[in-house]
C-alpha cells in the first residue's frame, strides 16, 4: 500500500499515523503534543496538513482520472492533524514543504499559540532545546499581530518536591497529565481551569511526589515544567551531553549526562525501546552529585599522598610478597571489562577466583524501572562466573590466617556490611575507590582512585541480559588516548558541540582517577604478566570471543542501543 | 446552489400552522404526572412496540428514517440514519444511548419545556430509540445548572420505573432498559457529543477526535448513540402515528414539529411549538410583535452560534435546515433572538465572543487563544479604541479558527464574529479609530496600544 507525501511515493504498512511515519523518514513535521508513548488527542493542532484521497468510480471502484490520466483526488475539506491520521491507500498528502497553504497554517497556529505565551526565553532553562522555541522560529509568523496584555498564570509552582510549574509558559499539551494517566498511572496530575486560562495542577492539598515525576520536564515541549534540581544551573548550550548508561541499579537505564565544567549538572533519560523507553526514574537523575562531590585525587598509601607509579610498585610488592594468600573482590559497580581483568589478575598471582557483593533485595524494586538491584553490573559478573561472596566464609579466611592480602576493585565491603574494621586487622588491603567517603578507605595500605561509569569505557550488563556500552561523559586527569578518542576529544570541540563556551579543560573540576582497565594492566605488568590490550574495545572483544555468555557484545554492536545477550538462566 | 429554485419565497411551508395542534407540548394540565399522561395515550407506543411487536428494532430504525426526523440538538443530522450507526450486536459489548440535555447554549432554552412539561414522552422516546438500537443503558444528561429539572426528571423516571416502562422485563416483556439521569458538570462544552461522553465518565469534558465516531466507540470505548432530548421525544409520536405524519408536517427535507425558542426584543418571548418552516415574520407575531413597535435590525435564526443575518436576508425565510442555509446562516436549535433597531451589533457580538472565550474547554490552540484575542479586541472596539484595521484581523484570526480544531465550538465562535462584521460592517467601522498608527516618535509600526504596553 502506497501514498504519496510531497508527491514522493512511499510503502506504508496499515495502521501508521502520518505524522509519526514522516517522522521515521526525516520528513519534519512541526508538532506539540504528540509523543510517541502517549495516547493521540490532537490538541495543539500544530501538525496540519492537506489529505486527500483519490477519487474511485462508484460502480467499478476504479481510479478516477483527469484529461491527463492522473489520477483525481478529493481532499478532505478541512486540514487534517498528521497525528491522527491513520494513512490508507492511495492517500496524497502535503506538508508544509510543498504546500504554502500548509505553511500558512502552521505559522497561524503558532501566532495563536504565542500570544499568551511569556516569550520569557532569556530566563527560561528550555531556552535552547525548546521545541516551541525551535519550531516558532522554523514555521512560525514574522511577529506578532496580538497588542494586548497577555493572560497571568501562576509561576514558580512547586508542584512536588523535584517538579516547578511555569504555567504562563505551558501551551497545554497535555502531555504531563496523560504522562501520569498512562505511563506512571499515579494520576497526580489534571488540567485545571478551562480556555486559556488552563494549566496543569495536582488535586488540591496533594503533592505531585510520582517517583517518576521529573519525566514531565523531559516531555513537556516548552519551559513550564522544569526540574527543581536543575532550574537555573545552566544554559544548554554551555553544557556537552555524552549518550551512556546510568549505573543507577540493575536496569540498565539509557541516559544522556550533561556536563559543564567537568560538573555533571543533569541526568535525563535516553530513549531505548528495549529498556527504558524514554523513562527513568527520579532517583536515577538524583544521583548527579555523587560523581562531583567527595572524590578522592591521585593515589595513597597508608593515607599520605603518593604518585600512581609508585602506587603500582606498591600493589605489585604486596601482590609478590603475599605468596597467593590474596583475596578479590570483583564489583558490580565495575564494568565487565574491569572485572575481567581482575580475574586475570587473580589467576596471575595463583589466587582464588574473585567475587563479588550481590546486593539484591528481593521486592525493593517498584518492578518497573527501579530494579531489586541497586548495583548495575551484577549480571555482567555472573556471566564472567563469578559468584557471589559469602560473608561468613571470608570472616573465617581472614580470621583463619589464610589470607595477607584483600584486593578490592571499586566496592567498599565495610560499608556493604559483608566486612568490619576488625575483620581487616592484620590484612594488607588494596583498594580502587570512587569516593573519599568510602568506608573501607581508612583501612587501605593502597587506595587507587577509581573512574567512575561517567568517565570510562566499558560494558554492563543489565539483568535481563542486555550488554550496554558506557562512554566518557566527562575528563578525568589523566585522559588516556583511548578515552580521548571516544569522548571525540581529538575532534575540535566547537565541530563537535557547536560552543566554545564549555569549559571541558577546567582542571580544578578533573578528578586524578583511573579507570581499572588502565591500572590493572600497569599492576600485571609489574608481576610479570603482561595483558597487553589497545582499549578497552579489544578486552570486550576477547570476552565476547571466548564466553558463549557474552556472545556478539563487542563495542561496536552495542553502539548506543546495546546487545541482547543469549539466556544464561536465573542468576545464582 | 445556483441551479436550484430559490427556497427563500416569503411563504410559509409549516402548512396550515395557525390550527396546529400541539404534540411535544400539548396544552394538557399536569402531563408531567405518569398518570396524566397514560390518560393522554401516553406510553402506547411503547406498548405497541414491547407488547404488540408493531416494529422489529430493524423496523422502527426504518420508521425513523423515513419520517425524516432529524436532530434538534443543532446540527440537524438525520435520526433513522444515525442509529443506523451503530454496528451488529455483539453480546460482549454493551451499547449504551445518551440523552443530551445539557442545553446550555445562548438563546436555546426548548430542551428544559420537555423536562417540565413532558418528561414522559421523552423517556417513552428513550425506551423506544434503545429497543431499536438493541441497547441496555440510557445516560440522560442534563445540565448542572438546571437542578431542579434534574430532580423533577428523576421523579419522573423513577414513576417510570415503578410503573414497569423501565427497567428489567419492560411490561413483563424480554425488553430491558435502564435509565440514569446524570447531572452535567456545568459547562457548554459538556453538550458537544464526545466531551459529554468523557464527562461522563468522570474524565475532564474535553471532546475526542473523531474517528472513531461514537456509534464505533463512545462511552466507555463502546458503541453509543447520541441524541437530542426533543430528538427523542419525537419518536412515540413517530410510532404511534406513522412515519408519513410526520413526514407530512413543514417542509419535506426537514419535517416535523419544532420547539422554537424566541427571545430577544419581541413581547412574548418563550417558547412556541410549530412545525419546521415557519416564516420568520410568523414567528415574531406569534412572539407578540416587536417590542414598542421598532424595525427589525437583526435575527439569530438557531442560537448564538448561528450567523446572525440582516432583516432583509430574513425577512422571506423559513425556519428549515436547507432555506436557512441559503439564506446564509442555520436552523441550529431553532433558538431564535430578534435584535431591534437600536441594538448595539458590536457590544452584542462582544458579548456572544466573551461567552465562546468563556466556555472554550481550552483544548486546542486555535480555540484557546484565538477566543480570548477575539473577545479583546472586541472589547476595544466597543468601548471605542479600536481600528478598522481590526476589523480585518478580527476576520483573519476567523480564518485561523475555523475548520481547524477538535470539536465545533471554534466554529460557532467564529461565525457570529465573521458573519457579524460582514453584515453589520458599517457598525462596527463607526465605533473604530481609523489612524493606527502614531507615525512621528515611534516610527517603527507599532500602535499606540503597542507602545502603551511595552514602556
Ligand atoms: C460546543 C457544542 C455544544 C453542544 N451543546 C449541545 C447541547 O447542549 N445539547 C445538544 O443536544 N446538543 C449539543 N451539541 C450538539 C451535539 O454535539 C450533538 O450533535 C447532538 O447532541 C446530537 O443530537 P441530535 O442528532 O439529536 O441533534 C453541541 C455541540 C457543540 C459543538
Ligand atoms: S505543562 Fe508542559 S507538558 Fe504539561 S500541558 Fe503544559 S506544555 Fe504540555
Ligand atoms: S474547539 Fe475549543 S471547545 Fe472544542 S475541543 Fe477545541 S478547544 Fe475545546
Ligand atoms: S501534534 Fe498533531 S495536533 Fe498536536
Amino acid at each position: 500500500m502506497n501514498v504519496i507525501i510531497d508527491g514522493q511515493s512511499f510503502e506504508f504498512e496499515p495502521g501508521d499515523l502520518l505524522l509519526q511515519f514522516c517522522l521515521d523518514r526525516g520528513i519534519e513535521i512541526p508538532h506539540f503534543c504528540y509523543h510517541p508513548a502517549l495516547s493521540v488527542p490532537a490538541n495543539c493542532r500544530q501538525c496540519l496538513v492537506q489529505a486527500g484521497l483519490p477519487a474511485r468510480d462508484r460502480a467499478t471502484g476504479d481510479l478516477v482520472r483527469d484529461e491527463n490520466g492522473k489520477p483525481v483526488v478529493n481532499y478532505f475539506p478541512k486540514p487534517q492533524t498528521s497525528c491522527s491520521l491513520e494513512l490508507s491507500d492511495g492517500m496524497v498528502v502535503h506538508t508544509q514543504y510543498d504546500s504554502e497553504e500548509v505553511a500558512a497554517m502552521q505559522a497561524d497556529n503558532l501566532e495563536l499559540m504565542l500570544i499568551n505565551h511569556p516569550l520569557d526565553c532569556p530566563i527560561c532553562d528550555q531556552a535552547g532545546e525548546c521545541p516551541l522555541q525551535i519550531q516558532a522560529y522554523k514555521y512560525g509568523p514574522e511577529g506578532s499581530r496580538f497588542e494586548f496584555e497577555k493572560v497571568h498564570k501562576p509561576k514558580r509552582v512547586q508542584l512536588g518536591p523535584n517538579v516547578v510549574l511555569d504555567a504562563e509558559r505551558c501551551i497545554n499539551c497535555t502531555r504531563c497529565t496523560r504522562f501520569t494517566t498512562e505511563v506512571s498511572k499515579s494520576h497526580q496530575l489534571s488540567i485545571i481551569g478551562r480556555g486559556d486560562t488552563n494549566y496543569p495542577m495536582t488535586a488540591p492539598g496533594q503533592v505531585f511526589d510520582d517517583p517518576y515525576s521529573m519525566n514531565v520536564c523531559d516531555i513537556c515541549p516548552v519551559g513550564a515544567l522544569t526540574e527543581d534540581y536543575f532550574r537555573f544551573k545552566a544554559r544548554v548550550w554551555e553544557m556537552s551531553s555524552t549518550p551512556s548508561v546510568s549505573d543507577f541499579g540493575g536496569k540498565g537505564i539509557n541516559v544522556d549526562y550533561w556536563v559543564r565544567d567537568n560538573h555533571i549538572l543533569r541526568i535525563i533519560p535516553r530513549e531505548n525501546l528495549s529498556v527504558n523507553e524514554y523513562w527513568m526514574p527520579d532517583a536515577a537523575r538524583l544521583v548527579y552529585e555523587r560523581y562531583n562531590e567527595n572524590r578522592p585525587q591521585g593515589p595513597t598509601l597508608a593515607g599520605n599522598a603518593s604518585d600512581w607509579e609508585a602506587a603500582y610498585d606498591e600493589v605489585a610488592n604486596i601482590l609478590k610478597a603475599a605468596n597467593g594468600k590474596v583475596v578479590f573482590l570483583g564489583s558490580a559497580y565495575a564494568t565487565v571489562e574491569d572485572n575481567y581483568l581482575l580475574m586475570k589478575l587473580a589467576e596471575a598471582v595463583g589466587a582464588d577466583a574473585p567475587q563479588y557483593i550481590s546486593r539484591i533485595q528481593v521486592g525493593s524494586g517498584d518492578n518497573w524501572l527501579i530494579s531489586d538491584d541497586p548495583a548495575p553490573n551484577t549480571q555482567g559478573c555472573e556471566r564472567l562466573g563469578m559468584n557471589p561472596l559469602d560473608p561468613v566464609l571470608l570472616k573465617a579466611k581472614l580470621a583463619g590466617g589464610e589470607i595477607d592480602v584483600l584486593y578490592v576493585l571499586e566496592e567498599d565491603p565495610i560499608a556493604a556490611g559483608v566486612l568490619s574494621a576488625d575483620d581487616l586487622l592484620g590484612i594488607k588491603v588494596i583498594l580502587h575507590h570512587y569516593h573519599t567517603t568510602n568506608e573501607t578507605l581508612a583501612h587501605a595500605d593502597v587506595a587507587l582512585p577509581a573512574a567512575m561509569c561517567v568517565e570510562t569505557i566499558g560494558t554492563y550488563v543489565n539483568e535481563t541480559g542486555r550488554a550496554q556500552r558506557l562512554r566518557p561523559a566527562k575528563m578525568i586527569r589523566s585522559m588516556n588516548r583511548s578515552l580521548m578518542m571516544e569522548a571525540g576529544v581529538g575532534q575540535s570541540r566547537t565541530d563537535r558541540h557547536g560552543t566554545p563556551f564549555d569549559r571541558w579543560y577546567n582542571e580544578d573540576h578533573q578528578i586524578d582517577c583511573q579507570p581499572g582497565w588502565e591500572v590493572l594492566p600497569a599492576i600485571a605488568e609489574r608481576l610479570g604478566a603482561p595483558m597487553s590490550y589497545k582499549s578497552p574495545a579489544a578486552i570486550m572483544a576477547e570476552v565476547a570471543e571466548a564466553n558463549p555468555a557474552f556472545s556478539g557484545a563487542t563495542h561496536k554492536a552495542m553502539d548506543l542501543l546495546g546487545v541482547a545477550l543469549q539466556d544464561i538462566g536465573e542468576p545464582v | 446552489m445556483a441551479d436550484a429554485p430559490s427556497l427563500i419565497t416569503g411563504e410559509t411551508k409549516a402548512g396550515d400552522w395557525r390550527n396546529y395542534e400541539r404534540v411535544l407540548l400539548p396544552p394538557v394540565k399536569d402531563l408531567h404526572k405518569i398518570d396524566v399522561y397514560e390518560e393522554n395515550g401516553g406510553y402506547s407506543a411503547l406498548k405497541a412496540i414491547v407488547e404488540d411487536g408493531k416494529f422489529d428494532p430493524k423496523g422502527l430504525t426504518d420508521e425513523v428514517k423515513a419520517s425524516g426526523l432529524r436532530g434538534r440538538g443543532g446540527a440537524g443530522f438525520a435520526t433513522g440514519l444515525k442509529w443506523s450507526f451503530m454496528p451488529a450486536v455483539d453480546p460482549e459489548k454493551p451499547r449504551y444511548l445518551c440523552c443530551n440535555g445539557d442545553e446550555s447554549e445562548p438563546g436555546t432554552f426548548k430542551d428544559r419545556q420537555i423536562f417540565e412539561y413532558n418528561p414522559h414522552l421523552m423517556i417513552e422516546g428513550i425506551v423506544l430509540s434503545c429497543y431499536a438500537m438493541t441497547i441496555k443503558t440510557c445516560y440522560l444528561y442534563i445540565r448542572g445548572e438546571y437542578i431542579d429539572y434534574v430532580n423533577h426528571v428523576q421523579t419522573a423516571v423513577d414513576e417510570a420505573y415503578a410503573s414497569g416502562y423501565i427497567g428489567q422485563k419492560i411490561l413483563g416483556t424480554d425488553f430491558s432498559t435502564e435509565i440514569v439521569v446524570h447531572c452535567g458538570a456545568g459547562a457548554y462544552i459538556c453538550g458537544e457529543e464526545t466531551s459529554l461522553m468523557e464527562s461522563l465518565e468522570g474524565e475532564r469534558a474535553y471532546p475526542r477526535i473523531k474517528p472513531p465516531f461514537p456509534a464505533q466507540s463512545g462511552c466507555w470505548g463502546m458503541p453509543t448513540t447520541i441524541n437530542n432530548v426533543e430528538t427523542l421525544a419525537c419518536v412515540p409520536l413517530i410510532v404511534n402515528r406513522g412515519a408519513a405524519w410526520f413526514a407530512g408536517i413543514g417542509p419535506e427535507k426537514h419535517p416535523g414539529p419544532v420547539l422554537y425558542g424566541i427571545s430577544g426584543h419581541v413581547n412574548k418571548p418563550g417558547v412556541y411549538e410549530f412545525p419546521t418552516g415557519m416564516l420568520i415574520t410568523d414567528l415574531i407575531e406569534v412572539a407578540g410583535g416587536v417590542r414598542g413597535g421598532k424595525n427589525i435590525k437583526a435575527i439569530i435564526p438557531g442560537g448564538s452560534s448561528t450567523p446572525p443575518l440582516t432583516w432583509e436576508m430574513a425577512r422571506e425565510a423559513t425556519m428549515d435546515a436547507e432555506t436557512l442555509r441559503e439564506a446564509g446562516s442555520s436552523m441550529g436549535t431553532a433558538g431564535l433572538c430578534i435584535l431591534d433597531e437600536d441594538t448595539d451589533m458590536v457590544a452584542f457580538t462582544r458579548r456572544i465572543a466573551h461567552f465562546y472565550h468563556h466556555e472554550s474547554c481550552g483544548q486546542c490552540t486555535p480555540c484557546r487563544d484565538g477566543t480570548g484575542w477575539v473577545e479583546k479586541l472586541l472589547s476595544r472596539i466597543e468601548n471605542g479604541e479600536g481600528y478598522t484595521r481590526d476589523l480585518e484581523l478580527l476576520l483573519e484570526i476567523c480564518d485561523q479558527m475555523e475548520g481547524r480544531t477538535v470539536c465545533a465550538l471554534a466554529d460557532a465562535a467564529a461565525w457570529p464574529v465573521r458573519w457579524g462584521i460582514r453584515r453589520f460592517r458599517d457598525e462596527f467601522e463607526a465605533r473604530c479609530k481609523a489612524e493606527s498608527f502614531v507615525s512621528s516618535e515611534m516610527g517603527d509600526g507599532a500602535s499606540t496600544e503597542t507602545e502603551s504596553i511595552t514602556i
